[in-house]
């Protein structure tokens, strides 16, 4: 994906080269644009994204932003954290690599959101330089997210895959709605990690590719044009997807940060250290526990 | 304000020449960046018989800005008389309003490093920004404020064929209408004083 | 024109043709050329449901705004009118009595008309025979109509031909002196109808008096100047009268005939200094000659307020000198429109920096050169002065003097009233309001007395002459072969005292034409024709016997000292169709044209140009840029516009020779020259031809060029220049280049 990013870099500095004759929004394609703002037969998305973009995408974002957070207190409140006990084995889970990976995706993501939720909130805030800041922080942390989420996708897909135990684990909503200890079925990762790994990995290559679009805004892909797609559409479709997508990012981003700091007390420690306590692997990676005790790694 | 007191914007394509002097004198007035197109001259269908016409293209002040309702920092605000402006202090540069317009408006001089925008800039009919009107600030940031002397937003003005028509609304659209209208009704030459009724012996 | 009714000027106005019911366009593109001017031709076609016609080889914006447009193969514009005179003269649509009345030779016309039937204008111009008839049906019967026409029609070797058959075209459909008619030659610069009417050419004197004894006797004692002195600044008497070069191949002076140039008779020597004011050296065809003609001279001036390019061609690098001159606001003077009206500039700044006014140039150097006094004695003799006051002397001096054109009534002071009030003039028809009732805007010329309104609508019988009105000139004698040359009876302008044809007012024949008896004061003062009449009282006497000066005769379709008494179609030297060069030749060679002997047949048949050179080479404006360009290239917005030179080419052609949109191409010539230029593509040219701009300057043949402009003076965009490539070819009466007909070879950079 990387690669994806010099590539658009490059195609995107040799049409600014060009000057605005050949600009892709304002050239040759102005009137065709504005026929095609709403009229019968096209994407119609200048129409959705003013409607989006006027009236749902905050609205969404501040009930995101508020809700999950307050959802999750009632949670802690009603039935609080889970505790693992600490005198057992600690079985080595996540190697260097990961954990650095890891770590390096949570500053970029720490930059990343809030950053991108000023930008969204942007007339709370007041406009002006500070948001102007944030946008342009918003922009450069993508290349931190890009060496991380690149290494991240190969290093753990494997065990990313969709399986039977996901389905059970979803249907009891992972065990996190009472207070009991029973073993949960899940793999290595159960299908809320794996939901926020597709997200950030998958979800997050889309979120680069769209807001790379909208940072460089004036150039032509061959690719895209060639399915009649014009650049103000490709833009208005990337602003559209930036913000549904990020909307979606953001509710699991504080999942996985209430479920790895609150509600599985110590579970921060095993992308410090790369340990895990056995018994939380017992109950909450059942299978996973199963298929090392079978192996004799314990 | 009743809604046909705004001012409005209209390009007649029967007069258009696509001479380009309302887009050079937009740049020359209010002193463009090369690379910033307020207004812009666009032909279609260029040497195909019957077919070709020009049009000049800028902000059109719509009555319902889609501009000013996705703005996610408020910098836009619309006048009574209709003009639609915005505030390049507020402005961030996301270029949504660029996503939202139907005619392209918003203009993005290209002058960051690694390609980054500058904050949005378009046609103000000639009306200047937030600053205080004909001050140094307003003139460097926005370019003219005509409306505030009373004068002519300077493209429609320069308008060779006077395709380019800008006005109270009502107005604007007597004049087209007057055109129309008046096809085959003839020209008087004689001003009031000489003294024959009409024209020559013909 | 002026050889078919006596002057050689715009006969209606811009204004006017906003009473036209027809307008067809040969060679001209007002949208470009006079966007603002095409405000009328727009609102005729609102108002009047005006049809538009253009006539074009390539399909212009004027084209796009039109009603019918004939795509024309370059330099086919006399069959063309032919085809129409065809199926005019076939279908009676011709003004019978007009005719009759006011043309001499029509039916010469006629036989030669006869020949050009529909089929074959086709297969000559390439227009569809059926479209042909459309537009002429059309354009016969709605009328008044008018006929407009630029240097698409005049910049051809039968360019005078040209000229002349489209105003027998208007006499045939009696469109002339009609509000609403007329033939409407658009001028291009500014102030260049002025600068013709002071006649800065080769071959007269100011106001068109030409170059005889007795014009030169006339001009000496107007000028206040010694006639034997004047005579004295010649090499011997006999050069007086002879006609200079001509810009078009001043050249030709320089290079004397050496290395197979044209042969020179400039009295055994050649041109060896050049003093430039303007621009117009890098606007001349054949680029490489004029280049070769420029690092021969021993020294050249050039004075402009933007640096000649003429200094960047030339690889001269000594005894080059750029005089900075000031721009048009920093002096103030009279201006003349295209429609003969003058307007009053008035100074705006003081020049700035060292530039100087044209005429102070002028005057330096006339101080230096020990003539001052002489150049300027004529402005203090009106009022006795001792000394002249710049420019209200100088514009009096030409009012005095200038009887011609009848400039009598341009005294500074009226020229200065109408400029300040010329929101008191009616748009479309230059009527004035309050106090300016009685004149016309800019008191178009003839202005024959100090009193006169002005004439904006020429050979306008349907008024008075005081009120502008006139038959045509009396110029060509008073018969030919036996047939009267004055008009016919009751063709005279209305209240005329005199109701029948006569010829131009003289001291002998003015009491018998007029009908009155002069006093023995006015015998004594009166000047021998009304040309020379200083003291005015012939034109006086015709205002009150409401009778113009020059004559009422007819328009003439013949000239009977041209080669060709009527116009006839000859090909152009460089054709694309070698099969009609063998039945439409050109003239026989013209020795000492203008001093250099020019080709014409020997050129066309020197080979088979077309097998080398297939495609028609067209030039053209673009509506940002002016002229020779330097001008609006170093305009920053005005450049960015067109920033490129470039060469609009059809799709299907630059497809046959590997040329993409965007891409670099060669445009060889026949001349040995080429260019290298971006290929656009466009539907507007077909594909037997390519359009090339004429506004750029500063590359040559490939080589860029800019390293050689003065620090701070390059322009914003340089280019190649297509003159470079323009064709050797000249009018042979006017010597005006044939850049209008060339062929050229295409191939992929």
């Amino acid at each position: 994906m990387k690669s994806k990013y010099i590539f658009i870099a490059l195609i995107a500095l040799t049409s600014l080269a060009f000057g605005a004759s050949d600009s892709a929004i304002w050239g040759k394609d102005l009137i065709a644009n504005i026929a095609g703002y709403d009229k019968e037969g096209s994407l119609h998305l200048g129409k959705y994204f003013t409607l989006l973009q006027s009236t749902y995408f905050k609205p969404l974002f501040f009930g995101v932003l508020v809700g999950v957070p307050a959802a999750f207190f009632i949670h802690y409140a009603v039935i609080g954290p889970m505790i693992f006990s600490h005198d057992r084995k600690k079985i080595y889970v996540f190697t260097l690599f990961n954990r650095v990976v890891h770590a390096i995706s949570a500053i970029s993501f720490m930059l990343i959101i809030p950053t991108g939720l000023v930008m969204m909130f942007g007339s709370f805030f007041g406009g002006g330089s500070f948001v102007r800041l944030c946008t342009e922080i918003h922009a450069i942390s993508t290349l931190l997210f890009i060496i991380s989420i690149v290494p991240m996708f190969f290093m753990w897909v494997r065990w990313m895959f969709i399986h039977i135990d996901d389905i059970k684990w979803l249907m009891i909503v992972g065990g996190y709605l009472n207070k009991d200890k029973k073993p949960v079925p899940a793999g290595r990762f159960n299908a809320g990690q794996k939901t926020w790994f597709w997200l950030a990995t998958l979800g997050g290559v889309l979120m680069i590719s769209t807001g790379t679009a909208m940072y460089f805004q004036d150039f032509k892909l061959e690719i895209i044009a060639s399915y009649g797609i014009s650049q103000i559409d490709l833009l208005r479709a990337s602003a559209i997807t930036h913000n549904a997508l990020g909307i979606g990012i953001l509710a699991l981003f504080l999942v996985h940060i209430y479920m790895s700091v609150f509600a599985i007390k110590g579970a921060i420690h095993s992308m410090i250290t790369g340990f895990k306590e056995e018994e939380e692997v017992e109950i909450l990676h059942s299978s996973f526990y199963k298929e090392l005790k079978e192996k004799k790694e314990i | 304000m009743s809604e046909s007191s705004r001012l409005k914007f209209y390009c007649d394509e029967n007069r258009c020449i696509g001479c380009d002097g309302c887009s050079v004198a937009c740049a020359e007035a209010h002193e463009l960046p090369s690379g910033v197109n307020r207004r812009k001259v666009v032909t279609l269908n260029e040497g195909i018989e019957g077919l070709e016409y020009s049009l000049s293209i800028a902000c059109m002040h719509c009555t319902d800005a889609p501009c000013e309702e996705v703005c996610p920092v408020d910098c836009f605000y619309i006048r009574e008389d209709g003009i639609v402006l915005h505030d390049k202090d507020i402005c961030i540069g996301c270029a949504y309003c660029l996503y939202a317009c139907p005619f392209g408006a918003p203009q993005f001089p290209q002058d960051g490093a690694f390609g980054t925008k500058g904050v949005m800039d378009k046609c103000t009919m000639c009306a200047g920004g937030p600053e205080e009107t004909n001050s140094h600030t307003e003139r460097e940031l926005y370019g003219q404020n005509r409306i505030s002397e009373g004068k002519v937003p300077v493209c429609a003005a320069m308008c060779s064929t006077k395709a380019l028509l800008v006005g109270d609304s009502n107005e604007v659209s007597n004049i087209y209408r007057e055109r129309v209208l008046s096809a085959g009704h003839g020209v008087k030459t004689q001003p009031y004083g000489w003294n024959v009724a009409y024209g020559s012996k013909k | 024109m002026a050889n078919t009714w006596g002057y050689g000027a715009m006969t209606n106005s811009l204004g006017d043709i906003q009473n036209a019911k027809a307008i067809i366009i040969f060679g001209a593109n007002p949208a470009v050329n006079h966007p603002v001017g095409f405000q009328h031709f727009l609102k005729a076609k609102e108002r009047n449901n005006a049809k538009i016609i253009v006539v074009d080889p390539v399909f212009t914006k004027t084209a796009a705004k039109a009603d019918y447009y004939c795509r024309l193969r370059p330099g086919t514009d006399i069959p063309f009118m032919y085809g129409m005179l065809h199926l005019i003269f076939k279908n009676g649509w011709h003004d019978k009595n007009f005719i009759k009345d006011r043309v001499y030779a029509m039916d010469e016309v006629m036989e030669e008309a006869k020949k050009w039937n529909p089929k074959k204008v086709e297969d000559v111009t390439g227009v569809p025979a059926d479209k042909l008839i459309q537009i002429t049906r059309l354009y016969a019967q709605s009328t008044p109509g008018t006929l407009i026409w630029a240097m698409g029609l005049t910049q051809h070797s039968i360019g005078s031909s040209n000229t002349r058959l489209a105003p027998i075209l208007q006499l045939a459909l009696g469109n002339m002196g009609e509000e609403g008619g007329g033939t409407n030659i658009l001028r291009g610069h500014d102030n260049v109808q002025g600068a013709t009417d002071m006649c800065c050419l080769s071959h007269t004197l100011p106001g068109y008096y030409g170059l005889s004894d007795g014009s030169w006797k006339y001009f000496a004692s107007s000028w206040g100047v010694d006639y034997d002195w004047l005579k004295g600044r010649f090499h011997t008497k006999e050069w007086m009268n002879k006609k200079g070069f001509t810009l078009s191949r001043w050249w030709a002076g320089v290079l004397d005939g050496k290395n197979g140039n044209d042969k020179i008779h400039n009295g055994g020597t050649n041109l060896k200094n050049l003093i430039v004011m303007g621009n117009g050296i890098t606007s001349i065809a054949q680029q490489a000659k004029v280049k070769e003609g420029l690092d021969n001279l021993d020294m050249l001036v050039l004075c402009d307020p933007f640096v000649n390019e003429a200094a960047i061609l030339t690889d001269k690098q000594d005894d080059v000198f750029i005089l900075p001159a000031a721009t048009q606001f920093e002096t103030s003077g009279s201006v003349t429109a295209t429609n003969r009206a003058a307007q009053w500039r008035n100074k705006v700044i003081e020049p700035m920096y060292e530039s100087k006014a044209d005429q102070d140039i002028m005057f330096e150097l006339a101080k230096r050169l020990g003539f001052y006094e002489q150049l300027t004695a004529g402005m203090k003799i009106k009022e006795n002065k001792k000394d002249f006051q710049w420019p209200e002397d100088a514009t009096d001096e030409i009012a005095r003097i200038i009887k011609t054109i009848g400039l009598t009534g341009w005294t500074a002071k009226r020229l200065k009233k109408h400029s300040e009030n010329w929101h008191m003039f009616d748009e479309i028809s230059g009527r004035g309001y309050g106090e300016m009732k009685g004149e016309y805007y800019g008191l178009p010329w003839p202005c024959w007395t100090e009193k006169h309104s002005g004439s904006p609508i020429l050979y306008n019988i349907n008024r008075s002459v005081a009120e502008g009105g006139m038959g045509f000139r009396n110029r060509f004698g008073l018969e030919h072969d036996g047939v009267d040359l004055l008009a016919g009876k009751g063709s005279a302008p209305k209240g005329s005292a005199n109701i029948d044809g006569y010829p131009e007012i003289t001291k002998d024949n003015i009491e018998e034409v007029l009908g009155i008896k002069l006093t023995a004061d006015e015998k004594r003062r009166i000047g021998k024709n009304w040309k020379v009449d200083t003291s005015n009282i012939i034109a006086e006497k015709c205002m009150q016997r409401g009778m113009a000066p020059y004559g009422n005769a007819k328009a003439r379709a013949k000239v009977w000292t041209f080669p060709d008494p009527i116009p006839l179609h000859r090909e152009s030297l460089h054709s694309a169709r070698p099969d009609l060069v063998k039945e439409y030749p050109s003239y026989a060679d013209k020795g000492n044209h203008y001093r250099v002997d020019t080709q014409y047949i020997s050129k066309q048949t020197e080979k088979d140009w077309s097998k080398e050179f297939p495609i028609n080479l067209i030039t053209g404006r673009l509506v940002n840029l002016n002229g020779a360009g330097m001008e609006n290239r170093a305009s920053k917005y005005l450049a960015a516009l067109s920033p490129e030179m470039f060469c609009n080419i059809n799709p299907n052609l630059a497809g046959i020779h590997g040329i993409r949109d965007g891409s670099m191409m060669w445009i060889h010539s026949p001349e040995g020259t080429k260019i290298k230029v971006k290929a656009k593509y466009s539907y507007a040219v077909s594909e037997d031809r390519v359009w090339i701009p004429f506004h750029f300057a500063g590359h040559f043949q490939g080589e860029d060029l800019s390293h050689k402009y003065p620090n701070g003076t390059k322009p914003y965009a340089v280019g190649e220049s297509a003159n470079t490539v323009t064709n050797y070819g000249y009018d042979i009466v006017t010597q005006i280049p044939e850049t209008k007909g060339g062929l050229c070879r295409i191939e992929f950079a």
